[in-house]
């Protein structure tokens, strides 16, 4: 039962201005708003830390006492050697938005590349591109990276830096890139096998398109939603796969992360002497992060379909 | 690999040759796709089988006139349409347009050029439609694609377009999305895509199949409002022989892969010289209550068009024809002029044919045990 | 009876394995030549002995078979509920053929779904009564109602190939609704699936085919076998034949003819294509905008249509068999359900609207057994059809008519 058309208020021919708006109708949802709001307040926390909170603190710069439940002077607590947990969580946020961003650029961008290719070119080429994929695919990322991990730190050594990051932390990004690059591909390329075939598609090609003019205008604004929504799992995995192997002990253990003081609460058992102050915060931490992009995610595949668009 | 389906009588033919009338002409046009098991198949590219969608047609597009590809599905008459909008690539067979072959076009300014001049119409108006395009996107996409004309130029071919299509005021349905628009509406807009860069030849494939009678008229009389005014030709693809009836100079009747007959409107459908074309006449839905001769005198064919991976020797239409008879079971008639240009691919429109003396069925389905 | 020996293997001539298809293909057209054959004993009520399982609890044997009064089906949505079927009433007696025609949106698919209840989560029946022998369905729980579909009330859905399960055969899942709705054992059930599958020309053996090794035809036959199983009081077509070539069309309105006229089949048929009506119905039902424009006997109907909705409609349709090459045009589209016109709801694209049209709901009115609801034919008047005047009756397709 098709509704009939209805009516909308359409300006003038303005195109520019429908597209600008972007981020303002990002915003203006409670949920995109939202989403925002916790993201630019982490990136903030990664960006400056030293000018929120002071200097990483250290052993020997620690001014608080073992394990002290918040105060007005430690408002998130103390850790076993004193540090103030609100220094170590706000300095843990860098590493892990920073692993989570790199990790998420090489999927979208491996997969995507990949995926669409596969997908639109067909034939041999996506035979052969299909079957890398496959490889890649069943690698455990977990393990991967278990291996790898101590690995690489070997062999390169623990203090040296890729381009201003720890080799070990390297390591979690391209483990964490690579093993989650190619469910990104398939499922992209499952979306351009289809809209290959979209009656739209042959009629770009009969007014002339070029291959890359179709790609370009017609197969990639119809995964963006995919793409967003396979991003934002794959930062968040991204954050939890940083946090599991500093949890068992292949972090930087220079550089603090979540998922470090977790690691960390657990060595010192504070489950177990009920200081909740130790993981709570980087925990709440990783949970909002996820959660942010999660609802970014949704508000930005809501926005990119035009379809959803009208109802507010 | 085929017969070709040749004009028995090349001379009396109106358009066994190329003369300055013809816009396009189709000689001899095979499309076969493999068809293959899986993808090991695929990679050694070893064909299990091959569809013979069209296999053998011989076709000519008079300037200005609408000429209705019919047929049922199946039949190849779509694959016709792809081919001359060079989404397929033929098998074997010549394309030709004002003259000039462009069978082996399909790269370059002249593809760019021939684009330009042919265009196509999809059945889904729907699936057309690029959703995440505004119409003003869809509309200006061709000569974005093609650097035709400035920004402000463009603008006004847009807007022109849409105008030409009934979409008033052109500028509020240009800012829409797709979805916001009928099933009309949306036809519309892809007829726009389509007379936005000036085609000389539309190829029309089932246009108004998805929309609703009420709607489809319009449609209908817009396009062809058009043909006047543009001087456009098209080539009508549909199921519909009633539609065909309705609006066609002339109708060729596919079966399977082959014109079975080919004349103006009225010969085709007043006079039929092929059976199956008959027997489509009379099944033709009309909203008339039929009755109970007229429903008596309906030709029902036995059984479903057969795959078009095999088949059938001699004539094709055989198996289900009500007056095949022995050489109909071993040669494939070729199309035979029956006067006046209307020709039918049928032994029994064999010039001289003993018409009485060799309708001995000796093959009917009805009256099998 | 014995199972359809196709010629040429009586003869011991054929090459099993070249030609099992063609042979399928021979046997499944002796089945069809065979529908007229089957014997009634083959598990078929006949007209004659119709209803052999007892009637519903509370049925009265003596109401009609279906009345419908003043049914309203909305579906709410975000923009205010759509009034998809606005006070529809009709009847259809015993092997009664009822075509109800219109185009998308009028509101036909959502009546007839409306009857067993098989609508979308946000659509509800908001008034009216559903009387099946004289049982009201519209007040009944969705648990009471399942006891009548498809036991009472079946359905053939247009897409064969979507309305079956692919991954099973289709003898299994006709037999299916006899074993789990009648309760009869899996063998019985079995072989009255056979017997079905027979009676709408598809060879018994074919029963263990999946559905896409059997040809869009084949397909449909096994629905409406499907849709037969429980020996249901009434069948609901919807669009059975649409999606279907023009031949293949011919050849299942032939067999819906054909079990009318054996089973007595009592037959609800949706369509947007009045030439299915007009081939296969008793009555014609025309709907615009979630009302009933006309409704009659279908000669009557279509030979002199009142309504200047049906007019347009008739006129709208390509003719092979008219001389003159013209088709109508009904200006503008139909109207918006969430807010439909205050008056007729055809006033806005009528040729002959009056004030009173934009203004007031036309009253139905009855001549020579056709409901006509327009204010062209108020009460007492002669009923005379009232036709498009000529003016307006010039060529629409001006272009081909001079080619």
């Amino acid at each position: 039962m098709t509704a009939p058309a209805a009516t909308v208020d359409a300006g003038p021919v303005s195109r520019p201005a429908r597209e600008h708006s972007l981020l303002r109708r990002l915003i203006a949802r409670p949920d995109g708003a939202f989403g925002l709001v916790i993201i630019a307040i982490f990136v903030v926390l990664a960006a400056i830390p030293e000018l929120l909170v002071g200097p990483l603190q250290t052993a020997t710069t620690a001014t608080g006492g073992r394990l002290q439940p918040p105060s007005l002077a430690f408002p998130l607590g103390t850790d076993e050697l004193g540090r103030s947990m609100l220094n170590l969580t706000v300095h843990g946020t860098r590493i892990s938005m920073v692993i989570g961003f790199l990790a998420t650029a090489i999927t979208v961008f491996l997969g995507g590349v990949v995926g669409i290719v596969g997908g639109f070119a067909g034939g041999k080429l996506d035979s052969v591109l299909m079957r890398i994929t496959d490889f890649f695919l069943v690698l455990p990322t977990f393990v991967l990276a278990l291996i790898l991990a101590p690995i690489i730190s070997d062999v390169i050594g623990t203090g040296s830096t890729v381009l201003g990051i720890r080799t070990t932390l390297v390591v979690i990004v391209v483990v964490v890139g690579i093993t989650s690059w190619a469910s990104t591909a398939r499922i992209l390329r499952a979306q351009a096998l289809s809209l290959k075939e979209r009656p739209f598609v042959d009629r770009a090609r009969v007014i002339g398109a070029g291959r890359l003019h179709i790609v370009r205008r017609h197969i990639l604004p119809n995964v963006v939603n995919l793409i967003v929504a396979n991003a934002v799992l794959v930062f968040a995995g991204a954050v939890l796969t940083e946090t599991t192997l500093s949890f068992v002990g292949l972090g930087d253990p220079f550089q603090p992360s979540w998922g470090q003081l977790l690691n960390a609460a657990e060595d010192v058992g504070a489950a177990n002497l009920g200081a909740w102050w130790y993981f709570v915060p980087p925990g709440a931490c990783i949970v909002m992060v996820v959660f942010a992009f999660t609802l970014l995610g949704t508000a930005l595949d809501d926005l990119l379909n035009p379809r959803r668009r009208q109802r507010r | 690999m085929t017969e070709r389906q040749a004009v028995t009588d090349a001379g009396s033919s109106t358009d066994g040759h190329g003369t300055a009338d013809d816009l396009l002409r189709i000689d001899d046009l095979v499309v076969h796709f493999p068809i293959g098991g899986g993808m090991l198949d695929s990679l050694m590219r070893q064909p299990t089988a091959v569809v013979r969608a069209v296999d053998g047609v011989d076709l000519t597009l008079r300037r200005g006139e609408v000429l209705a590809l019919v047929g049922e599905s199946g039949s190849g008459k779509t694959t016709i349409g792809r081919v001359i909008v060079k989404l397929t690539r033929p098998t074997a067979g010549r394309v030709t347009f004002e003259g000039q072959d462009v069978t082996k076009v399909w790269s370059g300014q002249e593809l760019r050029d021939y684009r330009r001049r042919v265009q196509i119409i999809f059945q889904d108006p729907y699936e057309t439609l690029d959703p995440k395009q505004t119409i003003y996107d869809f509309v200006a996409e061709p000569l974005e694609v093609n650097g035709l004309g400035s920004a402000s130029e463009r603008r006004d071919r847009v807007l022109g377009a849409l105008e030409a299509a009934g979409l008033r005021p052109a500028e509020e349905y240009a800012a829409r999305y797709p979805h916001e628009l009928s099933g009309g509406q949306r036809q519309r807009v892809v007829i726009a895509g389509a007379l936005v860069m000036g085609p000389q030849l539309i190829v029309a494939d089932e246009p108004v199949s998805m929309l609703d009678v009420s709607i489809r008229t319009e449609l209908l009389r817009l396009m062809l409002a058009l043909r006047w005014e543009r001087g456009l030709t098209y080539l009508f693809i549909t199921h519909d022989l009633s539609l065909a009836w309705v609006l066609a100079d002339r109708i060729a009747v596919m079966y399977l892969g082959r014109i079975m007959e080919i004349g103006t409107a009225e010969e085709v459908i007043r006079t039929p010289r092929n059976p199956y074309t008959e027997a489509l006449v009379s099944v033709s839905p009309s909203p008339e209550p039929m009755s109970r001769e007229g429903r008596s005198e309906r030709t029902i064919l036995k059984g479903e068009t057969p795959d078009a991976v095999r088949i059938p020797a001699g004539c094709r239409f055989h198996p289900r024809c009500p007056k095949a008879f022995d050489r109909c079971l071993v040669e494939s008639p070729p199309l035979f002029d029956v006067g006046g240009g209307h020709r039918s691919a049928c032994w029994l429109a064999e010039p001289g044919a003993d018409i009485a003396g060799r309708a001995l069925p000796v093959v009917d389905a009805a009256a099998a045990p | 009876m014995s199972l359809p020996v196709p010629p040429s293997a009586r003869d011991g001539i054929t090459p099993p394995d070249v030609q099992t298809e063609e042979l399928e293909e021979q046997e499944a057209l002796e089945a069809i030549a065979k529908i007229d054959q089957v014997a009634p004993s083959a598990g078929i009520t006949t007209a004659a002995q119709r209803r052999q399982r007892p009637l519903p609890k509370l049925a009265d044997p003596a109401a009609p078979l279906l009345v419908v009064e003043d049914l309203k089906t909305y579906f709410s949505t975000g923009s205010g509920p759509v009034r998809a079927v606005d006070g529809v009433s009709f009847k259809l007696e015993h092997g009664e053929a009822l075509g109800i025609a219109g185009e998308s949106g009028c509101g036909k698919t959502t009546t007839a779904l409306s009857l067993v209840r098989i609508l979308p989560a946000n659509a509800k029946i908001m008034s009216g009564s559903i009387s099946l022998m004289g049982i009201d369905l519209v007040p009944k729980s969705d648990n009471a109602l399942r006891r009548y579909r498809w036991r009472e009330i079946s359905i053939v859905f247009q897409g064969a190939m979507n309305a079956l399960n692919p991954v099973r055969r289709i003898r299994d899942q006709i037999a299916e609704p006899i074993e789990e709705r009648l309760g009869e054992s899996p063998k019985a059930a079995r072989k009255k699936a056979g017997d079905l599958l027979e009676l709408v020309g598809i060879p018994r053996r074919r029963g263990d085919a999946y559905p896409h090794q059997l040809s869009g035809g084949m397909r449909q036959r096994a629905m409406i076998a499907m849709a037969l199983a429980c020996d249901p009081a009434i069948v609901i077509g919807d669009e059975p034949t649409t999606a279907l070539d023009v031949m293949v069309q011919a050849q299942i309105l032939e067999l819906l003819e054909h079990l009318r006229q054996k089973l007595g089949l009592s037959l609800i048929l949706i369509t947007h294509d009045l030439s299915v009506i007009a081939e296969t119905c008793d009555r014609v039902m025309v709907m615009y905008a979630g009302r009933v424009a006309e409704e009659g006997p279908v000669d009557e109907v279509f030979r002199r249509p009142r309504h200047p909705y049906t007019q347009k409609l008739m006129a709208a349709f390509p003719n092979i068999r008219a001389d003159r090459r013209t088709l109508d045009v009904i200006p503008g589209e139909p109207p918006d359900l969430r807010q439909p016109p205050p008056g007729c709801r055809f006033a806005p694209r009528c040729p002959f609207a009056m004030p009173v049209c934009r203004e007031v709901v036309p009253p139905e009115t009855t001549f020579s057994g056709v409901r006509v609801a327009c204010h062209l034919y108020p009460v007492g008047s002669d009923g005379v059809p009232v036709t498009v005047p000529p003016a307006m009756a010039v060529d629409a397709l001006p272009a081909a008519a001079a080619g």
